[in-house]
């Protein structure tokens, strides 16, 4: 037996009442015989205390009644050995609840909802169930539990989330679940089965073990209308959404642009069903800094996440970047000059010189120097670049031929040890360890392809990073915070001389990342899908903050934790003397509301093995579990039969004593 | 020794001592005989024939009681008077009602009651008195006729010997009963402790007085009824209805008192109202100062009564 709530055992003090009341009498305990009452005159009647109480089957009902009363209170709860889960037909049921955005659609959560009503309610009382919650991750809500109030009470603690679910992960999510239980696993999947969710083995739906599968489909004939892509430029100020229909009916849509919350334009979409059709709004005059456009459609359908989609534009701005060659007939600078010239978003205007020239150009009308060779630089060039860094500039310095000769990094100063490799010609070698999370470095894996045929030792210096390393151990780029400013040193060439990654496809995304990270993060993109995160490392921004969707600090951006991006809308980041944001969109997978088709649902289903019926060592022992019996109802019957019995005491004692006055 | 001589009767008198005799006749006897000792120098001395005074003759006396020597002497017609020179009749009432049973000492009221009749029975049979017996509660429970017979005390004194509480109080009907076979005059002696309506008594005694009875109340009363204590409130219950009443001991020690002296002195006022005697008995008093007030009753009356 267990007590829920002792504490209202404390109630039971009120029986200190009837005991009380019990031994009051109006009838004085001094009682003495007299000749005649004719000369006396009634006193007032005084209430006494007796020494014995009265009224004892009155007395003890109310008692009872009262005991009872509190044993309500305190939820008393029988738990039994449950029969028929010592006889072996004991279950455990897996509710799975799909919580993807489509669920939201129209009233699917409510059939969800209804439909697992409808498992708790046809379970056996010893079968045991769990509520798991299929959305972004596979979250179990009620741990196995043979109590199905508490299992019921569960289901409003999930809701339908804004992220897409695959199938096909989602079954190998559970197959962890599925193994740890130790009884015959019956797995109920509440889902609109969404064809896009479908993954593209069918294999991969098949459960682990021997499970029985029992697919409960909530799909209904929801239409929906989503804007797919939403493209904009903001070089030219173009921008383009894609409007795709899933309905099986025609729709006629308003598309509405906004830009920084103010209504821009509007374009009328006419889309037969199972269209897709594209919107070209006007040329969007943008404005300084981080723009907030949003494309919405009215009036809005059953699913109304993607029925928005924002896209966060910058105007650019042109950014002079000086380029110094060793001589201007050699080509050290022309791969980083045209790989620049090909980042049209970043707006970059380089501008290349040869190193003589250096000491007579004024270095801080540039964003960034870029040194191809580094022993192309004389003592005055030295300086001025020294000082141009020193006072806050940003400089990629590279080490091609013309620095065998050098004994030191120029400005930074770090020791050169020859030249690596370069014997026999043929010999390379690779990238070795590459910090993916340097935002120079980040998503440039492909980096690994190149080869190195020559390269400069150079031992670092401790206020040195090592951000990419080749094979050979010896340091490829670092970085080094300098005065006011910072260097990045390439230790090979920034042409073809040393290695072929000039001629490599990661090349400009390279270039393109190197001149991000000089720039200070102002090629920040401005774009990231749900459910992804935020390196804050990558991002360059020190001592700032992000603010989710809603205005809401998400996370100090000093931390090394990445941000979530788990809400639509725009992200917003302030740090570093800069604003910036981040808009973050509906998946579109999850727009296409068809549902598997009957045929494949069977199949699926029938991938599910009916388990055994004799239990196995490890269920018989999960049988140890009680089955819980609540008794409230019936002590509040007998509470109700206890106040019935003791009305009737209490009228007979009433009426006897009203026959003895009369 | 005069002083232990006259210790020893009056010892007698007193009701506890009286409850520790078995026989009623004896208690009589033991009560009278110490009385009478004791008042030797009493006025009361001698029940003899004994002259008392001459009256002038009035038309309608009885003309056997003329004194002749007188009227040769004088030639005017003289009746003569005695003291006691006449037995006459006590009649009894004793009120056997269950208020009758309180008491707060040794000997309750219907106890002490029974010790005062028999006494008062023995004293008139020694004085060759016919002497007659009513118990009454509600109901007339023992009449013994008034009577000089040989014997009559013994049955008298047998009938109050085995008088008990009864249930209630009803004054009217042993008076009815009197009046309807006593028809001669006599003295009648009430014997309770008058718990009734003053005015209601004197209508059902009134009736005696006309009849020419002379009528002695005696109303006892235990000392918890005349100053009652209560240390605490009570509920008391009413000895003959059962009722109960809850009282406050203040009410007690104040208006109850004021209250019971002036049913006294209103039951006194109506008893002389009508020519009778009214006597106040505290039952934890000796016997002799009723039996004095009885005789000094008689002696008045039977002056009266001579011829």
């Amino acid at each position: 037996m267990t007590l829920l709530a002792p504490l209202f055992f404390a109630g039971l003090l009120a029986i200190g009442l009837p005991l009380w009341l019990h031994r009051l009498s109006a009838e004085n305990p001094n009682k003495q015989r007299f000749s005649s009452l004719m000369l006396l005159e009634a006193g007032e009647p005084r209430r006494v205390l007796a020494k014995t109480l009265q009224y004892l089957l009155l007395l003890a009902l109310r008692i009872a009644v009262i005991t009872l009363l509190v044993l309500a209170f305190v939820q008393p709860t029988l738990w039994r050995p449950p029969q028929a889960a010592a006889s072996g037909s004991a279950r455990m049921h897996i509710i799975v609840l799909d919580t993807s955005a489509s669920m939201a659609a129209g009233d699917r959560w409510d059939r969800a909802l209804d439909a697992a009503d409808d498992i708790v309610d046809s379970l056996a009382s010893e079968d045991r169930a769990e509520l798991i919650a299929a959305g972004r991750v596979v979250e179990v809500v009620t741990a196995p539990t043979l109590d199905r109030a508490a299992l019921r009470q569960s289901f409003a603690t999930v809701e339908p989330g804004v992220f897409p679910l695959d199938f096909g992960q989602l079954m190998r999510a559970l197959d962890g679940i599925v193994r740890g239980a130790d009884l015959p696993v019956v797995l109920h999947l509440v889902t609109d089965a969404q064809a896009t969710g479908l993954p593209t083995r069918f294999g991969e739906l098949a459960p682990r073990g021997a499970v029985e599968l029992a697919i409960h489909d909530v799909a209904g004939g929801e239409g929906n209308v989503a804007i797919e892509t939403l493209a904009g430029s903001a070089l030219d100020g173009s921008l383009t959404a894609t409007v795709q229909s899933f309905d099986a009916s025609a729709r006629v849509k308003t598309a509405r642009l906004e830009q920084n919350g103010a209504l821009v334009e509007e374009r009328t979409v006419e889309l037969a069903p199972g269209a897709r059709a594209q919107v070209s709004f006007g040329v969007l005059t943008l404005a300084a800094g981080p723009n907030r456009v949003r494309v919405s459609l009215a009036p809005g359908d059953d699913l109304p996440f993607d029925d928005t989609r924002i896209l966060a534009l910058r105007r650019p701005e042109p950014r002079p970047v000086l380029l110094v060659a060793g001589d201007l007939r050699l080509q050290d600078a022309f791969f980083v000059d045209a790989a620049m010239v090909s980042l049209a978003a970043l707006a970059l205007e380089p501008q290349t010189i040869a190193a003589d020239a250096l000491a007579e150009t004024a270095l801080e009308d540039y964003e960034f120097v870029v040194v191809a060779d580094a022993g192309a630089l004389d003592d005055a060039a030295r300086a001025a670049v020294t000082d141009y860094v020193a006072s806050g500039g940003a400089l990629l310095l590279g080490l091609g031929p013309r620095s065998l000769s050098l004994a030191e990094v120029p400005v930074t100063g770090e020791t050169l040890g020859g030249s690596g490799l370069g014997g026999d010609g043929d010999a390379y070698t690779s990238i070795g360890t590459l910090d993916a999370s340097h935002p120079a470095l980040r998503g440039l894996d492909a980096l690994r392809a190149a080869k190195f045929f020559r390269y400069m030792p150079v031992t670092p210096d401790p206020a040195d990073a090592v951000v990419m390393s080749l094979e050979t151990g010896a340091p490829l780029l670092l970085e080094r915070a300098f005065g006011d400013g910072r260097v990045l040193l390439f230790t090979s060439s920034l042409d073809r001389e040393w290695n072929d990654l000039a001629v490599q496809p990661v090349y400009v995304p390279f270039i393109a990342a190197l001149s991000n990270h000089l720039l200070g993060g102002a090629g920040f993109s401005s774009e990231a899908e749900l459910g992804s995160t935020l390196a804050l490392r990558a991002l360059g921004l020190q001592g700032g903050q992000i603010f989710d969707p809603a205005g809401e600090p998400a996370l100090g951006l000093g931390g090394t934790d990445d941000v979530l991006l788990d809400e639509l809308g725009f992200y917003e980041l302030v740090g570093g003397g800069r604003n910036e944001i981040v808009a973050v969109n509906f998946d579109v997978r999850e727009s296409n509301l068809e549902p598997v088709d009957a045929a494949t649902l069977e199949r699926w289903q029938a991938l599910g093995q009916p388990s055994a019926a004799a239990p196995t060592a490890a269920s018989a022992a999960g049988t140890d579990e009680t089955v819980p019996t609540p008794l409230g109802y019936w002590i509040l019957f007998l509470v109700l039969a206890g106040l019935g019995v003791e009305s009737w005491v209490g009228n007979w004692h009433l009426r006897i004593r009203r026959g003895m006055a009369a | 020794m005069p002083a232990t001589s006259e210790a020893a009767p009056r010892h007698l008198l007193q009701p506890e001592v009286l409850a520790g005799l078995a026989n009623l006749d004896l208690i009589a006897r033991a009560v009278v005989e110490g009385f009478l000792t004791g008042m030797h120098r009493s006025p009361f001395f001698g029940f003899s024939q004994e002259f008392a005074e001459y009256r002038a003759y009035t038309e309608g006396d009885d003309p056997r009681f003329l004194d002749w020597n007188v009227y040769a002497r004088t030639e005017r017609t003289y009746i003569k008077r005695y003291v006691g020179e006449t037995n006459t009749r006590l009649v009894i009432l004793l009120d056997a009602s269950a208020s009758m049973g309180f008491g707060s000492r040794a000997v309750n009221k219907l106890q002490y009651a029974k010790y005062l009749a028999a006494t008062l029975a023995y004293l008139a049979a020694r004085q060759h008195d016919a002497v007659g017996l009513i118990v009454f509660d509600e109901q007339i429970r023992e009449h013994r006729h008034p009577s000089s017979r040989p014997g009559q005390l013994h049955g008298v004194l047998h009938a109050i010997d085995r008088t008990t509480p009864g249930t209630g109080t009803d004054l009217k009907k042993p008076i009815e009963r009197f009046r309807e076979f006593e028809k001669g005059r006599g003295l009648v002696a009430v014997i309770s402790d008058f718990y009734c309506d003053p005015e209601a008594f004197l209508k059902g005694v009134a009736p005696l007085a006309y009849q020419g009875q002379d009528v002695a109340l005696f109303q006892l009363l235990d000392p918890q009824e005349l100053k009652p204590e209560l240390k605490e409130s009570a509920l008391l219950e009413d000895m003959e209805s059962g009722e109960k009443m809850e009282v406050s001991p203040i009410f007690m020690r104040s208006r109850y008192r004021e209250k019971i002296e002036a049913h006294i002195a209103n039951l006194k006022k109506a008893a002389i109202g009508m020519g009778a005697e009214h006597m106040l008995v505290d039952i934890t008093q000796p016997l002799d100062a009723a039996l004095r007030s009885y005789l000094s009753f008689r002696q008045r009356r039977g002056g009266v009564l001579g011829r």
